[in-house]
Parts: structure tokens; sequence; C-alpha cells
């Protein structure tokens, strides 16, 4: 299954924008991530259905809590992507 | 024993809070390292932790929040922060040693901003001429944590903005019973206890960040781990190595106790009994309490002497009736000087939201006998 996964820079990071996309009615599932994902090391991010990708986004913006970076999941193929 | 040292730490501790702590014991591991359940459920206490302090210091973000071991601890990543070797800086004629050992090992030119106690308009007076020196930073103690002497903080953060001098703020005494607006204040970093008016464990410290910070010790955070630099963002620069996770979740439990009992209400409570213990004290022969007469001026820290008595001589007979307190200069030898009590110091009374009326009626009749038998002598 499709997915996006927005990277936080750190764990809190990761809480505070699964918090705010849970006010806004999007849950996501914050899960742990390797240097493939952060290039930096150790570090998180939001799995978050397809389906509510843009949305979580724009709520990301109006709160000025953004993801490091965006990745489409896609039949085991992971890309950095735009939203 | 009648426990009457509250400025060292809030002893009695709500039930909840010790309940926390084992709880903690029994089903967290380590915060930011995992993604087994233990170590979220930890991860998820942090962030509740750090939340809860944002909403009830109104701080913009958890990220800002900071765990320390203690408030000094924060005091000194904030003062290696923003003072470098040899600078200049501006403190109030009260602060602690957590304040001033740290910047004597700067070698800072410290400038004391001095004024008599319990009056707060020359107090102002005297950071606004210390100001014209162009300090690197002000540090300013809230609360006196021998007098109980409230500082015009809001009142010193504005000249600090106005002259664009950093602030930082020592809320040791205050955090949990005065109000403490973070984003008014605007303060570059502001430091706490959890262990004392926020009824948390001993070992759990707060640092409110609103400016770049040093790290104090580097080490791994669960993030960034290819980089061999500190990260560069909070809180993660600053918390290095594993998290008290067993304090953060009594310091948790301790917030919640104080935002149910509101803090504007453990004030109340703590200064209607310094003032039944001050008017006490007034009547006893031979005993100098140091009152505010304005109560609004003063939270709930008393100091007094005994004639005939040292400061230690004095609580040593007081404990030898079951009441602790505490004696000497209380790790604070710039506020005796400010008040004129070197080189003895006081002996000191603080209270907490769990003292009883009563209490403070024990301790003045043990004190009317002490100080009576050294009338005789």
């Amino acid at each position: 299954m499709d997915y996006y996964l927005f990277a936080a820079r750190s764990v809190t990071h990761a809480q505070r924008m699964a918090r705010l996309l849970s006010d806004a009615g999007i849950s996501s599932k914050i899960r742990r991530a390797g240097a493939a994902v952060t290039e930096r090391g150790c570090g998180y991010t939001l799995e978050i259905p397809r389906r509510h990708a843009s949305r979580a986004m724009q709520a990301c913006r109006v709160s000025g809590v953004l993801p490091v970076k965006v990745l489409l999941v896609s039949d085991d193929r992971m890309q950095e992507v735009a939203l | 024993m009648i426990y009457l040292d509250s400025a060292a730490t809030t002893f009695q501790k709500p039930a909840a809070v010790q309940r926390a702590v084992v709880q903690a014991m029994r089903t967290m591991s380590s915060p930011g390292r995992g993604g087994y359940a233990a170590a979220q459920q930890a991860d998820e206490l942090l962030f509740r932790c750090r939340s809860a302090v944002a909403e009830l210091f109104s701080v913009p973000s958890g990220e800002q929040v900071v765990f320390t071991m203690n408030a000094t601890h924060g005091l000194n990543i904030a003062i290696k922060s923003l003072v470098r070797p040899g600078g200049r800086v501006v403190v109030s004629g009260y602060e602690h040693n957590a304040v001033t050992r740290p910047l004597h090992a700067l070698g800072a030119e410290v400038i004391v901003a001095a004024a008599p106690l319990f009056s707060p308009q020359e107090t102002l007076a005297a950071f606004e001429r210390a100001l014209a020196h162009e300090p690197d930073a002000v540090i300013c103690t809230h609360v006196s944590n021998v007098f109980g002497d409230i500082l015009p903080i809001e009142r010193i953060a504005q000249l600090c903005r106005g002259a664009n001098v950093p602030l930082i703020i020592d809320a040791s005494q205050s955090a949990g019973s005065l109000p403490l607006d973070f984003s008014t204040l605007a303060p570059a970093f502001l430091a706490m206890p959890g262990h004392k008016g926020l009824y948390g464990p001993q070992g759990t410290g707060l640092l409110l960040c609103g400016s770049d910070a040093l790290p104090l010790i580097e080490g791994g955070t669960g993030s960034e781990s290819l980089c061999q630099s500190m990260p560069d963002f909070l809180p993660d620069r600053l918390e290095a190595g594993t998290h008290n996770v067993p304090g953060i979740a009594g310091l948790e439990a301790g917030i919640a106790f104080v935002r149910a009992q509101r803090p504007e209400r453990i004030l109340h409570h703590s200064r209607a009994l310094i003032r039944r213990a001050g008017e006490g004290l007034s009547k006893i022969p031979n005993v100098h309490g140091y009152l505010s007469p304005d109560a609004a001026l003063q939270a709930g820290v008393l100091s007094f002497t005994v004639d005939g008595l040292s400061p230690e001589e004095a609580a040593e007979a007081l404990a030898a009736r079951g009441i602790a307190l505490r004696a000497g200069l209380h790790c604070a030898p710039f506020a005796h000087k400010t008040a004129g009590t070197l080189p003895d110091g006081t002996v000191r009374l603080s209270v907490s939201a769990f003292h009883r009326e009563s209490e403070i009626d024990s301790f003045l009749s043990s004190l009317r006998v002490i100080a009576a038998g050294q009338a005789k002598n």
C-alpha cells in the first residue's frame, strides 16, 4: 500500500506534527527512521495514508510545523517528493 | 517532623507523584531510542510533560521545553550560552550561587543591581542604572530563596527588552505559585527546578528556551546519529544521554497537581501561612523576622534570627523539637550581603501547598520556648 513519510528532525518534532494532524482529524503513526530516510542517522517519521497527504501538508503549513522532507513509499520504493 | 524547608525541596508530594514514578519504572524504557511499546510510552510521557509545561508557562512550543537535572543545571546552560569569558553581566542583589558561581568561573564582570528588601521601585531603578553599562546579559531571580522577596520581573523584563539585552530568569522559588508567562516576558532563558513548586521528584528541572543555546554536555540524542556535532535543534541539542524518565513521570503528575490546585491558590495559601508565621515571630522577644510590610511582595519564604543564637544553633534547637528548617547562608551570599545579614545568615522557614496553620503554630510555640530560654541566659 502506498503511503507518505513526513520526516522529522526529532521525536519531539514528530510528536508535534502528529498532534497537530490529529487536531485536524488526520491519523498518523510515528515510526523510527534510519539513515536511508534521514541521511543523518537515526530519526523519526510520520506515516500518513496517501489519501490524507495533501491535507496533512496543508495542516503543517498552517501551523508552521513543517516536515524536514516528504517521501512517497510505493511498492517498496521510496522517493522524495514535493507536496 | 514538621517540615518547613520547602524552598530547598517540597518534601511532601502528591500521592500521584510517587505512583507515576513507580509506574514509569515498571513500564517505560529509554525515550527517543526505540520503536517498541516501552520506548514509545516513554516518548509519549516526555511529550505530554513538555506540552503541560508549555501550557502552564505559555511557551509557544514544547520543543522549547528542555528537561534538566535541576535549576542549577538549566542556569549553567543559559549562562554559558550567553556570557563569554570575561563578559559583563547584571544580576539582582539576591542571586543564588547557581548563578554567581558559573559567572565567577567565566571570569565575568558582575554588576549587582542591589536594592533593599521588598522595594520594587528601588530595584527597578537599580536595574535601569546597571543597564547603562551595556551588559551581555541580565540574570535575575524572580523570588529570593532567602527572604521570599518577589522581584518585579515583568518590569525588569520590559527594561531588558527595551535595552535589547537578553534576560535569564531564575524561577526556582516562583514556578508553580507565581504567574510566569514566557511569551510575555520573552526572556532568553527561564530556569526552574521540578522538585520545588512543581512537586516533582528531586533530580528534575526545566529550562525554557527563547534563544540559541550551547550544549553543556555532548552525547547521544537518538537523532542525527551520523553527525558528530550535537543537533542544532531543541530539545535534542540540550538533552544528551538517557532522560530521567521516572523523574519526569513524577514531574508530570506534580504539574497536574499544580494545575488542579491553581498556582494563585497555592500562593494565597502560602502567603497566609507566612503572614501568620511573621506576625507570630514579631510577638516573640529577641526574635527578628523579615516580613514584608506589603504581603503582595513576599512569597512562601520567611527568614528570621534569634538574639544570642547563631542561625545554626537556633535551627538545631528547633530540629531537636522535630521542626525542620534551614540555617546559614542558603547558598546565597549575595542575598545576605544585600540584606545585611552576613556573615552568619538567617534561619529560613518555607512552606508549600501541604502545610497547615497548626504546623506554623507548633513552630511558633517551640521557638517561643527556645527564645525564652535564651533570654534567661
